[in-house]
């Protein structure tokens, strides 16, 4: 009997997904768990496993937008179920989806037409609405074209996705803006000359998207400013050998970075307004502490948080630091876990960078990046000694955070840095 | 003496009147002059002048699609008339009505009635008003003997005859109901008999005989007028023309018609009275019937000077803003 | 002036009585109205005050309609009570060939200041003939006024309007509001033929209702708020003229509409108005517009099928979920 393959719900708040791939070829044979095909959120990409053995007939194609719980395929037992299942529903073309052109929807002003079609990357939404027709309420309809939102980047929530009023009405605002991000931040940056031929062109879509969305949105809605400074690392060294040397081979190491989330927690708790977002006209000070990591295992930066940071002992956010990095290389990540965040750190001293400005993870308020551990001289009572140190640099928002605040929250955290007993 | 020839004569008048009219209107409509349909009622104009004969100007009458000559015997206007006819602005109904459903309220005619026997509800209740009122007018509806089986004549007689309305039920007995002949179409071969299960006194009168006609219209408008109940008359006569000009009348035969022709024909029989009581002559005949032709002649130069309605005219005088 | 609290029937002799008081050629006609001030004592009061201005007739509808035309042509204010609006099949020529037209063929010469009272509706157990609700055939008829009012309030205000106007007017009450009741001002007020009442306000749906059919958005909003969705409530009350005014002011609000009635379905004027809606205001709507009307069938004797076939406020809300999707 044919195992079917549907959408896995990936957080409360998740209806529906892009089919991006089939990363197995139609036919081909397939072992339980084996990856098969990579779908997106808006949050977040993800790949869904086999749920059996068995030979694989996708019937939904990539590049389609699918609800939760839809089924997209079946995993065959044998050859003359495959070939039943052939006959009764035809195989969906495999393989990533293209951005195909739309008469409905090129780019609005003309004089733009060297720039890639923002709605490229919806056009196969548009083909699952019937044909090469947008389904979209009347009302709909004349609000897009008061506002020059174009329907085909809408999500429909109405019946059979139709667009309705709501949809443009939610769309106009954060349409615009990612509109205008991608606009300004990819199209106009191509040089008019035919000196330049592209090797590859990548569709801005997916986690690249909402990448650039974020990005474009915290640098343009904050006035974002970096302080810099440097500590000693001594102890956390000499803490984190303390731990690791304890731990069962099976427990995930403590990390620098572990004891730097632990840290930062505490230091967020005595300078709570390093932990807020602007909401509108008011500034939301958060109970909770949500610390996200950045992480980049080649495809794109994501920022898995871990909840309640503050309340976490060490070897727990050690043990979901390792879990979530595993997943995230895996793209397992659930949209729950990637939203929500209250402050972020980002750690770039792998690649041996000190000193750098992160963006603020938009709508967070500050960031602390943190740069390459390494000994160096330095000065201590009138005599020069081999020091550990570790670079320290935080963005913050300074329309609601003032330089001397930022200022006294990043000398609490690396007053705990420098002596972990502070932590306590 | 001389009160009563001048009667006679206009009786006479109105006669060759509505001849003359419908004879015009057959041959405007054969050179299509006329759009539509339309109904003469050639060889009863005994029975429309006799009855009218005996009506004031606010005295009702509803009469049928076969109506012109009822029309110009309460004193329409000829050229008013003609002028529907032909679909024109100046027509009595600006020509949203047609021969069919020409009115002239001012002078008591509440309309032709397209719909066989719908006068008959309408009459009653003009009577009704009439009596609520507390006037001495008479209402009158003319209908034709088809009309006679439909359901809504038998309940106006009897609501009529129940509060004694001042009514006058004539029926012009053509013996024709479009194609079909009376003796097939009734249950009786005498239609008055039937006011009788209405209690209602009925009376068949010879209907090409202008004073029998008027004679039993006036006893009935005495009876009206006196709050004494409504009267039933029946007029028996000859449809000579088609139901409809045009029609090409396979049902009956050339020798059937011509019997009620010539000897029988309401006007010749009214002008041989006439000539032997001296109040006719030669001359005085040529006099009237070219008057008649003059006045009538004057209509049709009016109705053909007279502008068609714009096509958005169509969309005025629905309803009256009160 | 203080409203009282009166039935939909008071409220109707009230009115009456004040119009009767005013202008002696109005005067009543129809079946059994008498003895009993009408078959549903809507006229209560009116026999005594005006003896010979209430008038019973025979078992004739045609010609009972037929007389309010000739009592109208001929300077008269009749009201025509056809007993059950089921009987205007008997009276259709004189409603639809005479009264409606009758005006008009003749070229605007004359008016014809009649109202015919047609009480209607189901819910009585009085089964398929005297159960209808039939006033989209009227308002199919060029010529003719329709008129259906939901509160007593309504019914006092649109009669009077309706006894003034000087064309046929059609007045269909719903036989099971009669005993309903309502403040009623105690003024000498009219309500314009043509006018629609928004009953209550809201934002999300708007219900499109007239006769019994407000009963059941009133009953249904409030369920509706109960879900956090705002119903606003437009009681028609005049098929024709149509108030497309309000209407459009109200779904430019909303965006989505629910008619209600309580004819059956097909061809109601539900229809009617679907279509003109999606004609006039298109890009308002933000749904498809819904109808809700009872069942295409005849009404049927035994209560819990007569129950079943016509429409309620659940089937309200229901339609409004429809459309309120999201």
């Amino acid at each position: 009997m044919a195992q079917e393959i549907k959408i896995p719900k990936l957080g409360l708040t998740m209806t529906d997904a892009i089919l991006a791939s089939w990363l197995v070829p139609a036919g081909a044979q397939v072992t339980e768990d084996q990856i098969i095909c990579a779908i997106e959120t808006d949050k977040v990409s993800f790949e869904v496993p086999a749920p059996c053995e068995g030979l694989l007939h996708p019937v939904v194609e990539a590049g389609r937008r699918v609800e939760v719980g839809e089924r997209v395929g079946y995993i065959a037992v044998d050859e003359a179920e495959l070939s039943t299942l052939q006959e009764a529903v035809p195989v969906a073309g495999t393989g990533p989806a293209e951005g195909k052109s739309d008469d409905f929807c090129q780019p609005r002003e003309k004089g733009e037409a060297g720039e890639p079609p923002v709605s490229a990357a919806s056009a196969p939404r548009v083909e699952k609405r019937g044909g090469d027709r947008i389904v979209a309420s009347p009302a709909a309809r004349k609000l897009s074209q008061a506002t020059g939102v174009e329907l085909c980047d809408i999500e429909g929530t109405g019946p059979g996705g139709r667009i309705i009023l709501a949809d443009v009405e939610a769309f106009t605002e954060a349409a615009r803006a990612e509109r205008d991000a991608t606009r300004y931040n990819f199209g106009s940056a191509v040089p008019e000359t035919d000196l330049l031929t592209a090797a590859e062109t990548v569709p801005i879509r997916g986690i690249r998207k909402i990448i650039s969305k974020n990005m474009k949105l915290s640098l343009s809605s904050q006035a974002q400013l970096t302080l810099h400074t440097e500590a000693s690392a001594a102890d956390l060294k000499a803490l984190r050998t303390v731990f690791n040397a304890r731990l069962e081979d099976d427990h995930p190491r403590v990390s620098y970075n572990t004891i730097i989330v632990k840290a930062t927690a505490v230091a967020l708790r005595l300078y709570p307004m390093l932990n807020a977002s602007v909401d509108g006209h008011q500034i939301k000070v958060w109970d909770q502490i949500h610390i996200g990591v950045a992480m980049d295992f080649g495809q794109g930066l994501v920022v898995p948080k871990i909840r309640n940071t503050d309340t976490k002992s060490i070897l727990d956010i050690a043990g979901e630091l390792s879990d979530l990095a595993r997943r995230a290389e895996k793209k397992r990540l659930f949209p729950d876990e990637l939203s929500g965040g209250t402050f972020t750190i980002t750690n770039l001293g792998g690649w041996d960078i000190d000193h750098f400005s992160p963006i603020v993870n938009f709508p967070e308020s500050a960031i602390l990046g943190v740069g390459r551990i390494m000994e160096k001289p330095w000065v201590q009572e009138g005599r020069v000694i081999a020091d550990l140190r570790i670079p320290l640099s935080l963005t913050f928002d300074h329309r609601i955070i003032d330089g001397a605040l930022a200022a006294q929250f990043l000398k609490a955290l690396k007053d705990r840095l420098e002596d972990t007993r502070l932590m306590l | 003496m001389a009160e009563n020839r001048k009667k006679l004569l206009e009786l006479y008048r109105q006669m060759v009147t509505v001849r003359q009219f419908e004879t015009m209107a057959g041959e405007y409509f054969a050179a299509g002059k006329i759009p539509g349909f339309i109904h003469l009622s050639i060889g009863q104009e005994a029975s429309s002048v006799g009855v009218c004969s005996c009506l004031r100007p606010d005295d009702y009458v509803i009469t049928t699609h076969r109506g012109h000559g009822h029309m110009i015997a309460k004193g329409a206007d000829l050229k008013r008339m003609v002028a529907e006819l032909f679909g024109k602005k100046d027509g009595y109904c600006k020509g949203k009505g047609g021969s069919m459903h020409i009115a002239d309220y001012s002078i008591g005619i509440l309309g032709a009635n397209g719909v066989v026997a719908g006068g008959l509800p309408i009459i009653t209740g003009a009577g009704l008003s009439i009596k609520m009122r507390k006037t001495d007018q008479v209402a009158v509806c003319f209908f034709g003997d088809g009309a006679t089986n439909r359901g809504p004549v038998h309940e106006a007689m009897n609501m009529a005859s129940i509060w004694k309305l001042p009514i006058l039920f004539v029926v012009e007995n053509n013996q024709w109901a479009s194609t079909t002949p009376l003796e097939y179409a009734c249950s009786v071969e005498d239609l008055y008999v039937r006011a009788a299960g209405y209690n209602i006194p009925g009376e068949q009168v010879d209907g090409n005989d202008i004073l029998a006609v008027q004679k039993a219209a006036e006893k009935a408008v005495i009876r009206a007028r006196a709050g004494e109940g409504p009267t039933f008359i029946e007029n028996k006569t000859y449809r000579i023309k088609g139901h409809y000009e045009g029609d090409p009348q396979k049902y009956r035969t050339d020798s059937e018609i011509k019997k009620w022709q010539d000897k029988k024909d309401p006007i010749n029989r009214f002008s041989r009275v006439l000539f032997k009581k001296r109040v006719l002559s030669k001359k005085i005949v040529d006099q009237i019937w070219s008057e008649v032709q003059t006045a009538l002649n004057e209509a049709i130069t009016f109705a053909e000077n007279s502008p068609f309605p714009q096509p958005e005219d169509a969309m005025a005088d629905l309803y009256i803003n009160s | 002036m203080t409203d009282r609290i009166i039935s939909s029937s008071a409220a109707l002799a009230e009115a009456l009585h004040e119009e009767m008081q005013r202008d002696e050629t109005i005067f009543i006609m129809g079946e059994d109205l008498v003895s009993h001030a009408g078959v549903f004592g809507q006229f209560k009061g009116l026999p005594e005050h005006f003896p010979g201005r209430i008038i019973d007739t025979p078992i004739s509808e045609a010609c009972i309609a037929g007389c309010g035309v000739g009592a109208a042509l001929t300077g008269m204010r009749p009201i025509v009570d056809f007993h059950f609006s089921d009987f205007v099949t008997c009276g259709m020529d004189e409603l639809c060939n005479q009264a409606a037209k009758i005006r008009y063929m003749s070229g605007g010469q004359v008016k014809l200041p009649v109202v015919f009272w047609c009480p209607d509706g189901a819910g009585l157990r009085a089964a398929a003939q005297h159960s209808q609700s039939l006033e989209s055939w009227f308002v199919h008829m060029p010529g003719l006024k329709v008129v259906v009012p939901s509160e007593p309030s309504d019914v006092k205000g649109l009669i009077k309007s309706a006894v003034r106007d000087d064309n046929p007017v059609m007045f269909f009450q719903h036989k099971k509001l009669f005993a309903r009741e309502g403040p009623v001002s105690e003024d000498d007020y009219l309500i314009p033929l043509g006018r629609a009442a928004v009953k209550k306000e809201g934002k999300d749906v708007t219900l499109l209702c007239y006769g019994a059919g407000y009963y059941l958005c009133e009953e249904a909003a409030e369920k509706l708020a109960g879900e956090k969705i705002d119903a606003e409530i437009v009681d028609l009350r005049t098929l024709k003229p149509l108030d497309m005014e309000t209407i459009a002011a109200s779904i430019a609000k909303t965006h989505r509409a629910v008619i209600v009635h309580e004819a059956c379905l097909t061809g109601g004027f539900g229809a009617e108005l679907a279509a003109r809606i999606q004609d006039e205001l298109f890009d308002e709507l933000d749904a498809p517009v819904k109808r809700v009307g009872a069942r295409d069938v005849p009404i049927p004797f035994s209560p819990a099928m007569e129950d079943f076939v016509l429409p309620r406020a659940d089937d309200v809300a229901a339609a409004v979920h429809a459309v309120t999707y999201r």
